[in-house]
């Protein structure tokens, strides 16, 4: 492994805890919209399960910012992107281009990886409970 | 640092659910390319101009090569930077907020590709196999 691979391999875990962090961002926003209409109203009618849904992002969301219970709490989250893509998505075409479930996938894999890797050094669970 | 024996199985696991992001992260960004080029799975709207062709070049490419795991690093250092100047030019001007400005998956594709550049294509890829016969 050359040099550069691994100075860059040495940031990897500080880089995970920036993806953690940007992705719980934008998730942060799919429940504000949910449940609060900011910074839009949702774009489709709002039922109970929607309101459950919303609920689920912000509590979620604001743990996965700053990195508390980070392994339980992205599998909670993956398997709710999950749940949405084969709910509101599939059934619509097989490809996630056509049924526009790409960024729900997106979601469920990032959130997926983060069970397995955990947080990264920036987090309240590496740096206040000693453990990952 | 406190790991408990359930830690440590995931983390051995860690390498492989990488090379899945890394898999399904670069099947959706191709299909952007595929549908410039070839129409699949839905045609492209509006005519190609020279942007859009070379962005399709970029996104056909680029995704491919990140599909098999191949030169996983510089490929997902040349998709992120795409990925960052797509979001400045197309979505930002419209909202502040990308749940607003449709720029969501593009701030998405942007860092998981940026923590490739990092983290690497993980174990299913062209580059570990190459690096364990090296």
């Amino acid at each position: 492994m050359g040099s550069l691979d691994a100075t860059l391999e040495a940031w990897a875990p500080r880089v995970l805890s920036v993806l953690r962090i940007v992705a719980a961002l934008l998730f942060l926003q799919s429940g504000l919209v949910k449940l609060f209409n900011f910074p839009v109203a949702p774009s489709f009618e709002m039922t109970p399960l929607y309101y459950a849904a919303g609920t689920i992002e912000l509590i979620g969301s604001p743990l996965l910012l700053v990195g508390l219970f980070t392994r339980p709490v992205a599998f909670l989250l993956s398997g709710e992107m999950a749940f949405a893509y084969f709910k509101d998505h599939a059934p619509y075409s097989f490809y996630p281009f056509v049924n526009d479930g790409s960024l729900a996938i997106l979601f469920c894999f990032v959130f997926f990886h983060l069970v397995f890797a955990g947080g990264g050094p920036w987090s309240i669970d590496r740096l206040w409970r000693k453990m990952d | 640092m406190l790991m408990t024996s359930t830690t440590t199985t995931w983390n051995a696991w860690m390498p492989r659910v990488l090379s899945i992001l890394r898999i399904v992260a670069a099947l959706l960004f191709m299909a952007h390319g595929l549908q410039k080029f070839f129409g699949f799975p839905a045609p492209f709207p509006v005519p190609l101009t020279p942007l859009l062709d070379i962005q399709g070049v970029i996104e056909t490419a680029g995704g491919a090569m990140l599909l098999v795991g191949l030169f996983t690093r510089p490929v997902a250092f040349i998709l992120s930077g795409n990925m960052a100047v797509a979001y400045f030019m197309s979505h930002a001007p419209r909202s502040f907020f990308p749940v607003a400005n449709g720029g969501d998956a593009a701030i998405l594709y942007c860092f998981i590709f940026f923590f490739l550049i990092f983290a690497g294509g993980g174990s299913w890829s062209i580059d570990a196999a190459r690096a364990k016969t090296a």
